[in-house]
């Protein structure tokens, strides 16, 4: 029996589908928090290990609670509202932030059919609601009304921008291998896709630059280092959330860690396969596809980090350069050369869903 | 209701929660710090952040026209993104004609983009 | 379940498109646009055209509402001017969207829908095997080529003018050859001689 056919037969249909679905939803949101926070406490301590320093360590076993006080002490600060501001927008754009970090994970395939929403346009989801991630930036940085807000919230949405315009490209790509929009469609089309038994498009030599140029701009996106412009510490003081205080201020936190929780989970359903193992061998099935996919995220989080604690920031007219004359032509090319290979070696000759 | 409709349904659901959680947590400080008395607000503490000094000016002023024009040209490689997409998953049934004609398309966009090149729109001064 | 989704849907429509025109604040005025977009979407949604409202989302709300936020928050209007001289031009807006409206009233009066052969093909929803945006897709590129070639023209035009109207060619500031950095080598730039003592080097 189904999770929600167990529901609907305790409850009725209405509200057992509704019961069903708002504890699959707290089941993914939940996680998503505490993984946010458990994540803001590996990219802590991954940067001290490579800075040679200890990392937090104090609060809790080996510091693992400090995130938790963090909040916790976020949670009893005062809401500031700035008198210049505009009150609805100021406060509407955490808001807004946070909540797309959140949705876009109800489509995220977690193992074979553990997915939320399964829908046939899964791709096109996630595109919509990571292009609609600069308004929480843009409103906050108008509504502050603070130069360092306003110019940071201006430099973070053409820099969103900028990079959205190559992820659309290589999406491209990895949609044409697949002929599918749906996520679940994707992961299986990997299976066994390079020599019968490498799972994953990022083994793929056609694709293998697609992968590469989709993670750096996935740290574009998600506005981290070296790509932080819109909240450079040493120009303009945290950019467009130096107006925000409390809980609104720990609301952007959260949703650009769980953005960045979220393309750490992309990523390897794009490239690396999704839940499936790394080699298409019977006996690695037996572990379960969720546990594939977690260590493949957690994977993912560590090259973030990585990066993070070694490469120095962009300057902007670079970080513009980088998107719009490199990674632009390049991946615009790369469609072509993609789609072309594929036509003239028949790919297309079978029925998408039949391979 | 379409079959393709109810598939959204959660999608929607989600977002009712999200909406929700966003209310709470931006609300409770709000609310309980109003309630118990400790919101102290002052003119100082209420002023934005500029170094230290009262602000000289409104903060919305006019800006580079070059953010504009990053925006425009986003708007057309995102159209053209967007042609790509029931492109790129249809072309079984499209098949060899369906590839030339987008050729032809990327042709029209690939112009337009050497032109902007040529004329230094891409560069950020 | 789907009439009320699509009062929910039509209803904030509605409320929202009335607000863009109402609100005071411009800015506001975009937002509630956004939240109308939204509503279309759920429309389009209701309907089983997920890839147009995907589309709808992608295009309008991430593309082009970004460039009205940008035009609107950097205005800097005195809105009590502006509104000053609302009431003198209210004759020629009547005027101009009375025209308008009779036009609209002329062609909806004298269309019919469902004369090509299209819309009954549409009603009947995609053949099985094959998604909402695979159908649009087999149809598109070759069917309609011209109009999609046509498009693209269009879009030529409209990145070609904007550039026209936007780009300035600016003088007077430092900008950063990465080819020519990396073309330097310590040969062309760095030369080791020897200084006598007391005399200084020559450069």
């Amino acid at each position: 029996m189904t999770y929600t056919g167990w529901f609907v037969e305790q409850f009725g249909a209405g509200l057992g589908w509704f019961l069903a679905n708002l504890t699959l939803i707290l089941a993914i949101a939940f996680p998503v928090m505490v993984g946010v926070a458990l994540a803001v406490y590996a990219d802590r301590k991954i940067w001290a290990a490579m800075q040679m320093r200890r990392g937090p360590n104090v609060v809790g076993p080996f510091g693992i609670l400090q995130t938790f006080a963090d909040a916790a002490k976020l949670f009893l600060k005062e809401t500031i509202i700035p008198a210049g501001a505009s009150t609805g927008v100021f406060l509407l754009a955490p808001m807004i932030s946070f909540t797309l970090a959140l949705v876009v994970w109800a489509v995220m395939p977690f193992d074979a059919g553990l997915v939320l929403a399964d829908l046939n346009v899964g791709l096109l989801y996630i595109f919509a609601v990571s292009s609609m991630g600069v308004y929480g930036i843009i409103m906050s940085g108008w509504a502050s009304n603070s130069k360092y807000a306003f110019l940071g919230g201006l430099r973070s949405a053409a820099q969103m921008v900028s990079y959205e315009v190559s992820m659309g490209f290589i999406l491209v790509a990895v949609m044409m291998y697949a002929q599918s929009l749906n996520l679940s469609d994707i992961v299986l089309a990997q299976k066994g896709n390079v020599l019968g038994i490498l799972n994953g498009n990022i083994f793929n030599p056609l694709l293998f630059p697609m992968g590469i140029m989709f993670f750096i701009t996935a740290l574009a996106e998600t506005n981290r280092p070296p790509f932080d412009l819109p909240e450079a510490e040493a120009e303009l003081v945290a950019g467009y959330q130096v107006e925000y205080s409390s809980m609104s201020f720990a609301l952007f936190f959260l949703g650009e860690y769980a953005n960045i929780l979220f393309m750490c989970a992309l990523i390897p359903t794009l490239f690396l396969g999704g839940w499936l193992p790394p080699l298409d061998l019977p006996f690695l099935y037996a572990i379960p596809g969720f546990v594939w996919f977690l260590s493949k995220m957690a994977f993912l989080f560590f090259l973030f980090a990585w990066v993070k604690a070694t490469v120095p920031r962009y300057r902007y007219d670079q970080l513009m350069r980088l998107g719009w004359k490199v990674f632009l032509p390049l991946s615009l090319f790369w469609v072509v050369v993609v789609s072309g290979w594929l036509m003239f070696t028949g790919h297309f000759a079978a029925a998408p869903g039949v391979m | 209701m379409s079959a393709i409709a109810s598939e959204y349904l959660p999608v929607l659901l989600f977002f009712a929660v999200g909406i929700a959680f966003a209310l709470i947590f931006v609300s409770a400080p709000i609310a309980v710090s109003a309630l118990t008395g400790t919101a102290k607000p002052e003119a100082v503490k209420l002023s934005e952040y500029e170094s230290g000094f009262p602000a000289f000016s409104d903060a919305r002023a006019k800006f580079d026209v070059q953010f504009y024009l990053v925006a425009i040209l986003f708007i057309v490689f995102d159209l053209e993104a967007a042609f790509l997409f029931p492109w790129a998953v249809s072309l079984h049934w499209g098949g060899e004609s369906a590839w030339w004609a987008m050729m032809e398309f990327l042709g029209e966009l690939a112009i337009g983009l050497v032109y902007a090149w040529k004329v230094g729109a891409l560069e950020w001064e | 379940m789907a009439a009320f989704a699509f009062y929910l849907f039509a209803g904030l429509l509605l409320t929202s498109g009335l607000m863009v025109i109402t609100a005071k604040n411009p800015v506001h005025s975009v937002l509630w646009l956004i939240l109308a977009f939204f509503n279309a979407a759920g429309l389009f949604i209701l309907l089983g055209a997920e890839f147009l409202a995907m589309l709808l989302v992608i295009v309008y709300v991430g593309a082009v509402a970004v460039l009205f936020l940008f035009v609107v928050m950097m205005l800097d209007i005195d809105f009590k001017a502006l509104q000053r001289g609302a009431l003198q031009n209210l004759p020629l807006g009547l005027a101009v969207s009375g025209v308008i409206l009779a036009e609209v009233l002329l062609v909806a009066s004298g269309w019919t829908a469902g004369q090509g052969v299209i819309v009954h093909e549409a009603l009947a929803g995609p053949p099985p095997g094959m998604t909402n945006t695979q159908w649009i897709g087999s149809q598109l590129y070759t069917r309609y080529f011209f109009v999609f070639s046509m498009s693209g023209l269009i879009l030529l035009a409209a990145m070609i003018g904007a550039i026209v109207l936007t780009h300035r060619r600016r003088v007077g500031i430092k900008k950063q050859s990465i080819a020519a950095q990396n073309a330097r080598t310590p040969g062309g730039t760095v030369a080791v001689g020897k200084a006598a003592i007391g005399q200084g080097v020559e450069l």
